[in-house]
This record gives C-alpha cells, sequence and structure tokens, in this order.
C-alpha cells in the first residue's frame, strides 16, 4: 500500500514537471515575443497553445544522427547522464505540506551533489561528440559550473544557519516561524548571490557561454539530433525548474503564503516558482552575454567574497540575539 | 521504505521512462545514414583534423581551486546547521566561523593576487 502510494506520487511528479517543461517552453517564447513587440506562437491551437505538444511529437519522428567520429558509447550516455541528473533532484522537494516523494535529512546536499554530477554529462558529450564547437562548449560550461557551483552552495550557508537543517520541510517550516515569514529579508545578500549563480549553474542568459551561438553554434550539443538533443533541452529546463524550486524553498517561504487558497495546497509554491521561471525570461530578454573572462571574474572576486560575507554577517546577527 | 530506497526507486523508473522515450523515437523516426550527413560540422568547410588531441586547459588551476573550495564548503555546512545551538552557549563559534572564513578569504584573495583565474 505504501509502495502503491509512492508509485503514484512518482508518476504525478514525473507527469506534472514534464508538462510543465513543455509549457516552460511555450511561455518562454510568448515572454520573449511580447517583450520584442512579436505575438510568439500563434499557428498550433488558440493562441499557439498546442505548439508544445506538437514540437514533442515532430521531435519523436526526427532521425537520430550519430557523426562517425563520435565516441559511441560515450555519446550515448552523455544525454542520458544530464537529463536523470537533473530529474532525479526532484525527488526530495516538497510541493507542499508533506508531499515530497522522498523527505530525507540532507536535501539541499543531495540537490547540489545531483547538479554537480549534471555537468559530467556536458563535459562527456562535449569530448564525445569529437567536434570543436562541442569540445569548447563542454570545456567553458564545465569552467563555469564548478565556478558558481561554490558561490551558490556558499550563498546557501545563510540559510542553513538560520533554518538549523538541510532538509528542505524543516527549512519551509524553520521560515514560518520566522520573524519575517521569508528567508528572502534577512538573507538579501545571499538571495542575490543565489539569483546570479542559478542563472550561471543552468547555463542562461547573460551566461550562456557554452552555447554561445554566434561562435560556437550550439556548444557542447552541436552534434546530437532528434530525440537526443531533446534529452539535452529537457534537462535545462527541469534544471531551471529545480533551481527556481530551490530558491522558492530557501528564501520565499515554500508552499506557504498570504492567504490558503482551498483544494489548492501547491497554489503558491507553482506561483513563486513561475515567478522564477519568468525572471529567467526576462534577463534573457534584457541582458547581453557577459564576456569570459568577465564572467569568470564576477564569480570569483564578487561573489564568493560577498557569499562569505553573508556567512559572517548572518553570523554575527545570530550570536547577538543569541 | 526510507527515504533513500524511494530515491532509488525514482530514478530507476525515470530512467526507464526516458530510455522509452528514445525507443519509441527510434522506431518512428527514419534511418537514412549517408557519409556526408554522418560527417562532423565545421561550419560547411572539409574538416581539417579531429578535435580528440592535445590542448592547454588554462582552467586546470580553476579545477584545483574548485576542489579546495568546494571540500572548506562542505566543512561549512555542519557548522552552520548546529550554529543555533551552539550560539546560545556564547561567542566561541562564531570566532570559530569568523577564522575559518577569514582563511577561505586570504586563501581567494592570494589566488587572485597570483592571477589563478585569469586565462593567461
Amino acid at each position: 500500500m505504501e509502495l502503491l502510494w509512492i508509485l503514484v506520487k512518482i508518476l504525478i511528479v514525473f507527469g506534472v514537471v514534464m508538462l510543465h517543461v513543455a509549457y516552460a517552453t511555450y511561455f518562454e517564447r510568448k515572454v520573449i515575443g511580447h517583450m520584442q513587440v512579436r505575438m510568439g506562437p500563434m499557428r498550433v491551437g488558440p493562441h499557439g497553445l498546442l505548439q508544445p505538444i506538437a514540437d514533442g511529437i515532430k521531435l519523436f519522428f526526427k532521425e537520430d544522427v550519430i557523426p562517425t567520429p563520435a565516441d559511441k558509447q560515450v555519446f550515448y550516455a552523455a544525454p542520458l547522464i544530464c537529463l536523470i541528473s537533473a530529474v532525479s533532484s526532484l525527488a526530495v522537494i516538497p510541493f507542499f505540506e508533506g508531499f515530497a516523494i522522498a523527505n530525507i535529512n540532507i536535501g539541499l546536499l543531495y540537490i547540489f551533489a545531483l547538479s554537480s554530477l549534471a555537468s559530467y554529462g556536458v563535459v562527456l558529450s562535449g569530448w564525445s561528440s569529437n567536434s570543436k564547437y562541442a569540445f569548447l562548449g563542454g570545456l567553458r560550461s564545465s569552467a563555469q559550473v564548478i565556478s558558481y557551483e561554490i558561490a551558490m552552495g556558499l550563498s546557501l550557508v545563510g540559510v542553513m544557519m538560520m533554518a538549523g537543517s538541510l532538509n528542505l520541510t524543516d527549512i519551509v517550516h524553520a521560515q514560518m516561524s520566522s520573524s519575517f515569514k521569508i528567508y528572502l529579508i534577512p538573507q538579501f545578500l545571499g538571495f542575490f548571490v543565489f539569483v546570479v549563480a542559478m542563472l550561471a549553474e543552468t547555463n542562461r542568459t547573460p551566461f550562456d557561454l557554452p552555447e554561445a551561438e554566434t561562435e560556437l553554434v550550439a556548444g557542447y550539443f552541436t552534434e546530437y539530433s532528434g530525440m537526443r538533443f531533446a534529452l539535452f533541452f529537457l534537462a535545462e529546463y527541469i534544471g531551471m525548474i529545480i533551481m527556481s524550486c530551490i530558491g522558492v524553498i530557501c528564501f520565499l517561504g515554500g508552499w506557504s503564503g498570504p492567504f490558503h487558497v482551498p483544494g489548492l495546497p501547491f497554489f503558491w509554491f507553482v506561483i513563486k516558482v513561475y515567478l522564477f521561471i519568468f525572471f529567467y525570461y526576462w534577463v534573457r530578454a534584457t541582458l547581453p552575454r557577459y564576456r569570459y573572462d568577465q564572467l569568470m571574474a564576477l564569480g570569483w572576486k564578487v561573489l564568493i567574497p560577498l557569499a562569505l560575507f553573508n556567512i559572517v554577517l548572518t553570523g554575527t546577527i545570530k550570536s547577538i540575539s543569541g | 521504505m526510507n527515504g533513500f530506497e524511494t530515491i532509488f526507486l525514482y530514478v530507476g523508473m525515470s530512467f526507464l521512462a526516458i530510455s522509452a522515450m528514445l525507443i519509441i523515437s527510434a522506431l518512428l523516426g527514419p534511418l537514412r545514414p549517408e557519409p556526408k550527413k554522418l560527417e562532423t560540422y565545421e561550419c560547411g568547410v572539409p574538416l581539417l583534423d579531429p578535435a580528440h588531441k592535445r590542448f592547454s586547459l588554462r582552467y586546470y588551476v580553476v579545477a584545483v581551486l574548485f576542489l579546495i573550495f568546494d571540500i572548506e564548503t562542505i566543512l561549512l555546512y555542519p557548522v552552520a546547521i548546529r550554529y543555533q545551538v551552539f550560539a546560545r552557549q556564547g561567542w566561541a563559534i562564531f570566532f570559530e566561523v569568523f577564522i575559518f572564513v577569514a582563511i577561505l578569504l586570504v586563501g581567494l584573495f592570494y589566488a587572485i593576487i597570483k592571477r589563478g583565474i585569469e586565462r593567461e
């Protein structure tokens, strides 16, 4: 019985997230379209609402081209590593009170571990494609992700000091009982570092150098086509959703909201996640791409010292208030 | 079932689902290989040389720095979680964290001054 409930939960989470990923692409095209005074997709269904489904079906009918010089086994495995490590992070996210597939006590650490694992998929795909664009994209991506991984890890130490736990459900409960209700106000420095590192971790604009289309074609997935390309695409969007979820849980109070919506316990969580996702698209439509050395300098010279300062600041406040 | 067993189950199921997606696509999609189609892409010009050759990995130092700083981040986590408990017993924990962070900062500044993170 317990096993059945767990299976049902797994199916719900997997299905709902896949659906949200499909519509996140639609949302992105609409938002960016309207920001550039265009309409975005309009043809398939009313206001283009069936566009993501049409795109998905199209990808199933595409040829899977594998270049002759590629290292076959690694080439096959790389997108799987990327997507499975992204999908697995969803297992610990509490979408509302008491609803997480696995409520483990090291939730945040688990998510960090898996987000590091995803960079293996990127590096291996870059190497195994045996193409110069893919190779450079993979190299750049690995250097970028490991630089911002530290900033992200340190930015959440302040949250851990305030909540006293790595369990994501406990972090939300600690926030509900804190004086500001959300950690955004006492942890604004940590939040700032987190948001910048979040953009860089998911390789989004203005930090999308690994797939800078004007110089590296498509970066590490230049040689991929058909369904394998779609796996990388899914991994990127699921990564965005996970980063938004961590942001919501650690800084914006998780599923808690100003008033209770009857029958929809996940209402506030979804609204806040979409706020983050809208922010991703807004930044993409607004900011130009960073230069590579500026990107590394921002990570090491600004974000890491700021995050360390935030730890000391939080420690001081906690020690004074006892 | 404890949390980690559930996670293994979840990872296994998602692996199956993703494999199913790949298999369905392989069954539905065409497969018409051609020598020209299977070449490595290099903006349309004939391939000069393979990409698997020696390269200067300028970010080797960055990778080493990452290892050091990531381990130090992990060392900060247990302290951060128990911080409130220790903070009630006085300021000793604050100074310990302060000294730890200060050592981290000194190391970071040394790396920056020595141009460890620049591509030169």
